[in-house]
């Protein structure tokens, strides 16, 4: 069993016209069981750049709070609201400091600039950037988004167009992954809106009282 | 407040690492880091040197970047090829690249290419290995063209064309038939270009672009996506969704910007 | 005449590995039908460390060759018969490979197996076992017992006992002694009972069933309790999932009910479960 399988994850992000979209499946398993249905990977790290982290999920919510600490500390030294391309970075150094004992995570950073310029990334788990201008995935489902992403993605696409296209492509490859699924979230990034969606997938977990609240509460980092 | 950094808390940070024994311990298997499973080179030319790469960057047998850079910035008259583990030659030659500005600030001389090679064969050795870092490093100092191969463990080579990365070898058997002495620069751009090309077509862990970065003295160029020979071909259809395809059970916007309602200002007056 | 076309097709000598030929087509021993068919093994010490080396899903072995696994699958007995039900889902590692794989084997009109572990395992076996049953019935003019039939599955796969076969099945179905119930798995058990469940997602299914069960309920109810546990087990295990398949037994033999996508039984037991909130 792969640390990175043992609580399931998929995480994708992608680049549209004067826009960007970062989404990812909400299952939080122990390996074949699922634990929880409306787990949240994907974090606001500004008003304008987002963070979503497959991988094992204790060092998920870690790094979620380490990440807030260490963008407040930047917004006070500085003065200034961090840019997605400096995050990417001070994320990168985080995960390389760990290169001998690292963190069990894949981040995916989604973001608009200063300029209004879309910027995306992923990161294996040592820090390594890859920067893209199509898309980049994460997690277990992985093979199967990358799949999806290559015959869906085209360029210059519309936020509404964006939407439709990251969201058949996260929902169609969970549903050939055992270990990802049961419900999704997609954020969409542009120069004036940040837009939120909870998405029908297969079997989101209808049970839990708190599911509407907590699928679109707003995680300030 | 102290903003210098605190020099005695540089370097890895090791707290997980029982952590991780531990899980690996319980059976768990810890995850493959991108690999530049790569082909990397470097020759000397008649006035000055041109280095090569290709631009795959790989995560197991999938292809984590098309059109990564491998040719890394150490000064203004020199770069450096990296492959390996791709973490690993970033941070490496980084680091590397700052010291040599500090160094510079520090002297007031260009850098020169064998202290670059030093500062990252004793890195590299301190290291033992386990940062795997394989590297072609060239530059144009005071003293003319310099090529260096830095291997993982500290051990380095001065040549007139080397090649490293899993393609190493098909590359090296471009150069070893038709590299010369004196070589003309166009003529030596080509033959680097050939020789990534060798690698991109012949090993599976090297692929896309062809990236060159040609040193003279006092000049450098560096041509991103010098060759593209794997471009790919323009989509017949689009796979676009019509609007609302996708079921939607929730929607909240964040306004990131503040419309405000009042009357207009007059100023015709 | 019955029987001299019952020994025409059952005088195999050597099992599987025999030539077919029209002259040892008709002159065979009909004796020898309930031999154990011989499968070459591998030529190796240990045959069953040699499988495991390939096939072992606990590994993390990339190079291994991943069986079909991972299940949900019950059946009950109640006061109007039997009821079973199924998932549909198979998977290889963590990929879905299907949805829609057929967890019921129909081993002949009174009699149902079910398939939990390896695919290829479950569908073999089960599917020798109706020809034995079938045999059987030729033979003896009269329908074999569902007691028996477990048996003879339960001694097949005993023969192969510690040899690498996977399979947790239920045999179920209708005879002289009324509705039956047996579990039959790879190690050679066979459990007689009126609940079983079993698969990656039996646990799952236990809880509901055991809750919701009563002898005495209707068939409508019945079939929705089968639904139900098998849905809430593909809510909660990854690698049960797709459709919920379901059977019913009585007197008349077995017959199919539905096949209806948990995703649907997901969206109306939610609008049910509001209502009832309402």
């Amino acid at each position: 069993m792969s640390i990175m399988e043992y609580n399931g994850a998929a995480v994708v992000a992608m680049v549209g016209k004067n826009c960007v979209a970062i989404a990812s499946d909400t299952r939080l398993g122990q390996q074949a069981m699922t634990i929880d249905t409306n787990f949240q990977k994907v974090f606001p790290v500004t008003d304008k750049t987002m963070i979503g982290m497959a991988g094992l999920a204790t060092d998920v919510l870690t790094l979620r709070d380490r990440f807030r600490y260490k963008v407040n500390m930047y917004k006070l030294k500085e003065e200034r609201t961090i840019e997605p391309q400096t995050f990417a970075h001070m994320v990168s150094a985080a995960l390389y400091e760990k290169r001998f004992g690292p963190y069990f995570i894949e981040p995916v950073i989604a973001g608009m600039d200063k300029r209004n310029q879309p910027f995306i990334c992923s990161m294996d788990t040592i820090g390594c950037i890859n920067f893209a201008k199509d898309f980049v995935v994460a997690g277990n489902a992985g093979g199967g988004l990358y799949g999806m992403c290559e015959s869906l993605w085209e360029p210059d696409l519309e936020p509404e167009d964006l939407f439709e296209t990251i969201s058949q492509a996260l929902l169609n490859a969970v549903d050939r992954n055992a270990l990802s699924g049961w419900g999704a979230v997609v954020h969409i990034i542009t120069p004036d809106q940040v837009i939120t969606r909870q998405l029908k997938s297969r079997m989101l977990d209808w049970a839990d009282p708190t599911v509407k609240d907590k699928a679109v509460r707003y995680t300030r980092l | 407040m102290d903003a210098r950094i605190d020099l005695n808390n540089i370097g890895f940070d090791f707290d997980l690492t029982k952590r991780n024994a531990g899980l690996e311990a319980n059976g768990a298997t810890a995850p493959k880091a991108t690999k530049t499973g790569t082909t990397i080179v470097g020759l000397l030319f008649k006035d000055g040197l041109v280095l090569g790469a290709d631009t795959r960057a790989t995560e197991g047998p999938i292809v984590a970047d098309k059109n990564c850079e491998k040719i890394h910035y150490i000064a203004p008259n020199m770069y450096c090829c990296g492959a390996g583990t791709a973490a690993d030659t970033e941070f490496t030659t980084n680091m590397i690249s700052s010291q040599m500005e500090l160094h510079r600030m520090s002297t007031g001389r260009e850098s020169r290419v064998v202290t670059a090679m030093t500062l990252l064969k004793q890195y590299l050795f301190r290291h033992q290995g386990h940062i795997s870092a394989a590297l072609v490093l060239g530059g144009f100092d005071v003293t003319g063209p310099h090529l260096y191969t830095i291997y993982p463990h500290g051990s380095t080579d001065k040549l007139p064309y080397v090649t490293m990365g899993s393609g190493s070898l098909a590359a090296m058997s471009i150069f070893e038939s038709r590299w010369r002495s004196d070589m003309e620069r166009q003529e030596a751009i080509d033959l680097v270009k050939d020789a990534i090309e060798a690698g991109i077509f012949n090993d599976l862990g090297s692929g896309s672009n062809v990236d060159v970065c040609v040193i003279e003295k006092g000049k450098v160029d560096y041509l991103r996506n010098y060759a593209r020979p794997n471009e790919r071909a323009q989509k017949e259809q689009s796979y676009k969704f019509p609007r609302g395809t996708t079921a939607v059970l929730k929607t909240s916007i964040r306004d990131l910007v503040q419309v405000t309602e009042d009357t207009a200002m007059d100023i015709s007056t | 005449m019955l029987s001299e076309i019952v020994a025409q097709y059952t005088s195999e000598p050597t099992g599987y590995g025999a030539e077919l030929t029209p002259g040892n087509f008709l002159a065979r021993d009909a004796a020898k039908q309930f031999d154990s068919l011989s499968f070459d093994l591998p030529n190796a010490e240990n045959p069953i460390d040699f499988l495991n080396t390939y096939t072992d899903v606990k590994s993390d072995n990339d190079n291994l060759i991943k069986l079909a696994h991972g299940t949900t699958t019950l059946a009950f007995k109640y006061a109007g018969g039997v009821v079973v039900a199924v998932d549909s889902r198979a998977t290889q590692g963590s990929v879905i490979a299907s949805q829609s794989v057929k967890k019921v084997i129909e081993i002949n009109p009174y009699l149902l197996g079910t398939m939990a572990g390896g695919a290829a395992d479950c569908f073999f076996w089960e599917r020798e076992l109706g020809r034995r049953c079938r045999l059987y019935e030729l033979r003896n003019k009269e329908r074999i017992s569902v007691a028996a039939a477990s048996k003879l599955l339960a001694n097949m796969v005993y023969s192969y006992k510690g040899m690498g076969l996977s399979m947790g099945t239920m045999v179920s179905g209708w005879d002289k002694t009324g509705p039956n119930l047996f579990y039959v798995d790879n190690d050679g058990t066979r459990l007689k009972g009126n609940l079983f469940s079993v698969g990656s997602g039996a646990t799952f299914a236990y809880g509901v069933l055991d809750t919701g069960y009563d002898h005495e309920m209707n068939k409508a109810d019945a079939i929705d309790l089968g639904k139900r546990s098998i849905y809430h087990a593909t809510h909660r295990d990854a690698y049960s999932g797709g459709y919920v398949r379901i059977y019913h037994i009585n007197k008349e033999g077995w017959e199919f009910i539905s096949l209806t996508d948990v995703d649907e039984l997901h969206w109306q037991y939610a609008d049910e479960s509001r209502n009832r909130g309402a």
